[in-house]
């Protein structure tokens, strides 16, 4: 299956590892990635542009909708935060006609036209979707079996369920818990795996940030969790790059290493950790991997 | 002991109007209520307020008319004069406060036409207009400071020498019970819904005030016009606000049938909601209902139009009927909403009883008579709310405090320990229910003779029951086991006045209408039937006239 | 069908007043609400728990409470839809973020506090006109959704800011305070942006969407706080972290199409900030040790003049 790939600024950016991770991965998964048809598409805005200017963001994505649609392939995602905010820019593109084809006016100097076909797919639900559990499994070469694993999905991939089309597509409620138990290892369930990381506010209130991430990571670990998956590179950076900070705000060690989905499923699917970056982790993955029996 | 110039029971829209009213005048007020103001019954009002502005075009007289009429001429006619007088200012006054009334192209206050009348004069919001205006009455209340016991519950009021002093009340976070001295007291604490079942009213609506005014010495009148709502949803009881015939909306029997078109040829669906409920139930009886009910049909309106106008109903139908009106008609029946009976008082609150007075549904003026028009109980609520909080705070200004210590709570307390300490085993959830069933199978939409007699004895023996009460939880905080006891004791006794009222009117009136006697008698009815309380316990029924003034009774035809 | 209500329970009354879970066994038809649920409870089985409810058609907000851990009301949830997946049991818990009092009744003082705290009426200016304001019915319109708030709690129960900091205004005081600022009648504007820009206003949203998902009226409290951070900056408090980071974020994607982060992180905290700038340096070196640094030259990226074109036609619009 052929995608037209939207990686997003921050796994060319500060997660270089989740770039690299997804692209051995869908290697193996047969999953084709345009990765050109979406080079010139910018930022979603990530809900942050949005709150200065709705009508900009929802240009922008239309934007990249258009191009995606010019491509003829589906648009794929690998950050929850592009998927939230693309699939709620959908939301009220689709809603409403008049206002979709106002927008369009702006995007008709550079030739593109939105036709509303858009379903922007997060590589989770491409997945558990487009290809089913079933295929994964059958790709599956090291099972991780023995691996305690907290999943945590990061807001956007959540929430607002109806933008979502989560009463469609039933299984993207338990999506990352299905990933997880498919490559053998265990689910460590924790109320916060729906809840927020404290990203959006690290540079507005480091002090509420720091004690989100501290309450996740902790009731996690101590609910046996060895590691966090997450399909969110804004997550990981807080749950990764401010766990220090977390750990030392409550006075104990956490400990728990944050790694992105593709990273997992590239443990099963048999890539090397260093192809993965897994050692360019601010909590160390090491003890992690030495504790997983990973065949060459 | 605690001590208030004014103690107002109940914070929906009476009891925060008066609040307001009163506070403006310098009188020390104190609001107390069984759940927070905003979880008040007011809110569940959907339709909309009737006001009949002068610079529309618009006369008060003809309001007044449609009330009188709609009341089945039982309604006292001074008293309607007024409100229909009043509205006007009251409207502007809600909307000056910050209400967010539906407008038209020119920004004005936009209308919508309601059930009874001739001209459109509903001002609304949405279709939540009641929730709306009682969160703007709450904004006020904070604005001004106004002192609210939150979740206090009244045990009874304080009577020395015939004249009212205060009330008992408990906390009920901590179940601590207090003395509250009050020069005056206004009862603004709703209507009694809960004594039938089903109802469109709240699990709170349990006829507090009434009972309260009644074991005080006030009268109790036109107790027997319940009104029976047209659009309510089987088994909830639900109410879909007359709002969506308002708008348009078409009742439709078994054979798809527009019925109301046969029973009331000009004003279809808008006749007075008692004349709708009859003929509903008629069609139902004569088989030509489905399951009980009939339909209210709204597709034709649109989805735009629905979402804009009706969304709230449309929310519930989905949520309680699983029914989307936008797409389907919804299933609907008569069910008990409103009473139009309750503490007699005048236009200014008075109750007969020194110090007591009375205000919203838990009132009677009469300006309802024998049935309510849709958008006049937001109207009644307001401007009987405002005069009672004048009335009093002028009246306090030359009153004593009487006589009364802390020993007024000592009876309250020996009854509650009473009460907990009981060990039989009478659930109050039956006891409700058998009473609610017993209340709706023959005070209801139709009534004869038979039915009613054995309505009476059926009370009697549910009240018998309610003695054996089993309280499981001994606890002082938080105790809704025991509130729920004493609610069923006050809706027991509003059972019993609603019942031998009905009995005792020998005629069809407005709501009150029986198969055996089907025809209205002006010449020995045009009165109001009032229980009063005897030195024995028991009841005892007197009459007082209807005052008509300009508008002389003739036949109903919509 | 047969339904296993596990009920959180507390009685503070009791010698060892801890909370604990309860279960109860109890026939309900299909069509049932969770409040159907828990009043057949205390009618029928057990009398001693306590709840608030009272119209039982989503209007009067008592009844809010956590289902199988997330807030809504229990008058319209129905049990069909919250079943676990072992198709029988509902877990019901009081709203969170609210202390406890007894069972399922949270205290709510803390929730009125905020509401207070936002001075929620209408500051018209001038004098009262004779008639009626005159005001647009689309303004009207407009409200009717935030109006429509029942003051029910679900958001503040579920709200992840308020979870770590109680010092938060909050979804429902935020989204009543747009109310106000929306209003065309209202004139107080100006002051209301000075506390919604201060300590605990619209900045420390975190943008999670709880409040949006779990509001059972439709009054998406986040996107209130989010057009109300939108004419805080407009009105010219531009001197926020939370200002400055949506500044920058905007110019980043404007020439370059895409996010410079570390140029973000910097002028979000400003940065003539030396504190906030110390205090990332550990961060900085734990990074750069990492190979998690953005690439030193931020290029843009492919044809950005159609990026740049887009925001100056899309700006000029407003």
């Amino acid at each position: 299956m052929k995608y037209a790939f939207y990686p997003g600024c921050v796994s060319r950016g500060a997660c270089p590892e989740l770039y690299s991770a997804t692209i051995e991965v869908c290697r193996i998964l047969d999953i084709e990635l345009n990765e050109e048809a979406l080079k010139g598409a910018s930022c979603t805005g990530a809900g942050v542009l949005q709150e200065k200017n709705l009508r900009l963001g929802d240009t922008l994505n239309a934007r990249t909708f258009a191009m995606a649609e010019k491509s003829g392939n589906p648009l794929m995602t690998i950050c929850s935060t592009c998927q939230g905010v693309m699939s709620q820019a959908n939301e009220r593109l689709l809603a409403d006609p008049e206002y979709l084809a106002s927008i369009n006016e702006d995007l008709k100097e550079e030739g593109l036209e939105y036709k509303g076909t858009a379903d922007p797919k997060h590589l989770l639900w491409v997945i558990v979707e487009d290809l089913g559990i079933d295929f994964l499994e059958s790709k599956i070469v090291n099972k991780l079996n023995g691996l305690k694993l907290a999943p945590f999905y990061g807001c956007y991939i959540v929430r607002p369920t109806k933008a979502l089309g989560f009463a469609e597509n039933s299984g993207r409620k338990q999506a990352l818990e299905m990933v997880i138990e498919s490559v053998g290892a265990e689910v460590v369930d924790f109320p916060g795996k729906t809840l927020c990381c404290g990203f959006p506010i690290l540079t507005i209130n480091p002090e509420n940030s720091v004690n989100m991430v501290a309450n996740h990571t902790i009731d996690a670990k101590d609910r046996g969790a060895d590691a966090m998956v997450t399909p969110c590179p804004l997550c990981h950076l807080n749950l990764d790059g401010y766990q220090p900070n977390a750990a030392s705000a409550r006075k104990r060690e956490i400990d728990l290493p944050i790694i992105h989905l593709p990273q997992l499923l590239g443990l099963a699917l048999g890539i090397s950790p260093e192809k993965m970056r897994l050692n360019k982790h601010i909590v160390s993955t090491k003890k992690l991997l030495s504790e997983l029996v990973i065949s060459p | 002991m605690l001590d208030h110039d004014i103690l107002i029971i109940g914070a929906g829209l009476a009891g925060m109007r008066a609040a307001l009213s009163a506070k403006e005048l310098g009188a020390d007020v104190a609001v107390v209520s069984k759940v927070h103001p905003v979880r008040s019954h007011s809110n569940a009002a959907q339709g909309g307020i009737n006001a009949a502005l002068t610079d529309r075009g618009d006369d008060w007289r003809d309001h007044a008319y449609d009330t009188i009429k709609g009341s089945d001429f039982l309604g006292d006619q001074d008293a309607i004069a007024l409100m229909c007088q009043e509205a006007g200012s009251e409207v502007i006054a809600m909307e000056h406060m910050g209400a967010i009334f539906n407008r038209d192209e020119e920004g004005r206050l936009g209308t919508r036409a309601f059930g009874g009348q001739r001209e459109a004069r509903t001002f609304f919001v949405a279709d939540f207009t009641g929730q709306a205006l009682l969160h703007v009455l709450y904004e006020q209340i904070l604005k001004a400071g106004a002192l609210v016991y939150e979740e206090w519950f009244v045990l009874s009021l304080i009577v020395r020498d015939g004249k009212c002093g205060g009330a008992v009340m408990m906390d009920i976070r901590t179940g601590r019970i207090e003395v509250v001295r009050a020069k005056a007291v206004i009862l603004a604490a709703g209507g009694l819904g809960r004594v039938f079942e089903p109802s469109t009213n709240a699990l709170i609506c349990t006829g507090d005030g009434m009972s309260l005014g009644y074991r005080a010495g006030a009268s109790l009148m036109d107790m027997e016009m319940v009104q029976y709502h047209p659009t309510t949803l089987k088994g909830s009881g639900v109410l879909i606000s007359e709002a969506a015939r308002g708008e348009g909306a078409y009742l439709l029997n078994s054979e798809n049938d527009r019925f109301m078109l046969k029973y009331a040829p000009e004003f279809k669906e808008l006749a007075s909601r008692d004349v709708v409920s009859r003929c509903e139930q008629t069609e139902i009886n004569e088989g030509r209902g489905l399951d009980g009910c009939v339909l209210l049909d709204v597709r034709h309106l649109g989805e735009k139009y629905i979402s804009e106008r009706l969304s709230q109903i449309r929310e519930l139908a989905m949520d309680f009927a699983n029914v989307d009106m936008v797409k389907e008609p919804v299933p609907i029946m008569p069910g008990m909403h409103y009473q139009m009976g309750g503490v007699k008082a005048n236009v200014d609150g008075e109750t007969g009883v020194p110090g007591l007075y009375a205000a919203g549904e838990v009132a009677c003026v009469s300006v309802h008579g024998g049935n309510r028009l849709g958008a006049n109980s937001l109207l009644d609520t307001l401007v009987f709310g405002r005069r009672s909080g004048i009335h009093a705070a002028e009246m306090v200004k030359s009153t004593q405090h009487v006589n009364v210590d802390d020993s007024a709570a000592d009876d309250d307390k020996s009854n509650i320990q009473q009460l907990l300490a009981n060990d039989k085993n009478e659930s109050f959830g039956q006891i409700r229910l058998d009473m609610g069933t017993a209340m709706k199978e023959h005070f209801g939409v139709f009534r004869d003779e038979n039915g009613m007699r054995e309505g009476i004895e059926k009370i009697e023996s549910v009240k018998k029951r309610a003695e054996d009460v089993y309280i499981a939880d001994k606890g002082n905080i938080f105790n809704t086991n025991l509130l729920f006891t004493l609610e069923l004791g006050f809706m027991l006794e509003c059972a019993e006045s609603i019942a031998v009222s009905a009995a005792d009117r020998t005629e069809s009136r407005g709501a009150h209408t029986r198969t055996d006697l089907p025809d209205r008698d002006d010449v020995k009815w045009l009165k109001h039937i009032l229980v009063s309380q005897n030195d024995g316990g028991g009841h005892e029924l007197s009459y007082k006239d209807v005052v008509i003034t300009d508008w002389e009774p003739v036949v109903r035809q919509y | 069908m047969e339904v296993k209500f596990n009920v959180r329970r507390y009685d503070p009354e009791s010698t060892d007043a801890v909370d604990h879970f309860q279960e109860y066994l109890v026939d309900m038809d299909d069509s049932s609400t969770v409040l159907d649920g828990l009043i057949r409870i205390r009618e029928e089985v057990d009398g001693t728990l306590s709840l608030r409810c009272s119209c039982r058609s989503a209007i009067c907000g008592s009844c809010a409470v956590r289902v199988n851990g997330e807030a809504g009301l229990a008058c319209n949830t129905k049990i069909i839809d919250v079943l676990s997946l072992d198709g029988k049991t509902v877990t019901i818990e009081p709203a969170g973020n609210l202390p406890v009092i007894k069972d399922l009744v949270v205290d709510f003082q803390p929730f009125w506090e905020k509401i207070k705290s936002v001075d929620p009426w209408l500051q018209p200016e001038g004098e009262e006109p004779e008639a009626e304001y005159l005001a647009p019915d689309e303004d009207m319109l407009h409200l009717a959704g935030v109006v429509s708030c029942i003051l029910c709690g679900a958001c503040v129960s579920d709200c992840t800011v308020m979870e770590v900091d109680s010092n938060f205004l909050g979804p429902a005081a935020l989204a009543k305070s747009y109310r106000f600022v929306g209003d065309p009648r209202d004139d107080s504007s100006q002051q209301r942006f000075k506390t919604l820009n201060g300590y605990g206003g619209v900045w420390d949203c975190t943008r999670c969407m709880k409040c949006v998902e779990v509001c059972p009226k439709g009054v998406a409290p986040m996107d209130r706080i989010m057009a109300l951070r939108e004419q805080v900056m407009e009105s010219g408090y531009k001197n926020t972290n939370g200002a400055r980071h949506a500044n920058e974020f905007t110019n980043s994607i404007k020439h370059s199409g895409w996010l410079d982060e570390k140029k973000l992180v910097i002028k979000s905290f400003g940065i003539f900030n030396i504190k906030a700038m110390i205090g990332l340096i550990p961060l900085a070196i734990r990074s750069q040790r990492a190979g998690k640094v953005p690439p030193i030259f931020h290029k843009n990226i492919p044809g950005v003049e159609n990026v740049r074109r887009i925001f100056e036609k899309v700006e000029t619009k407003k």
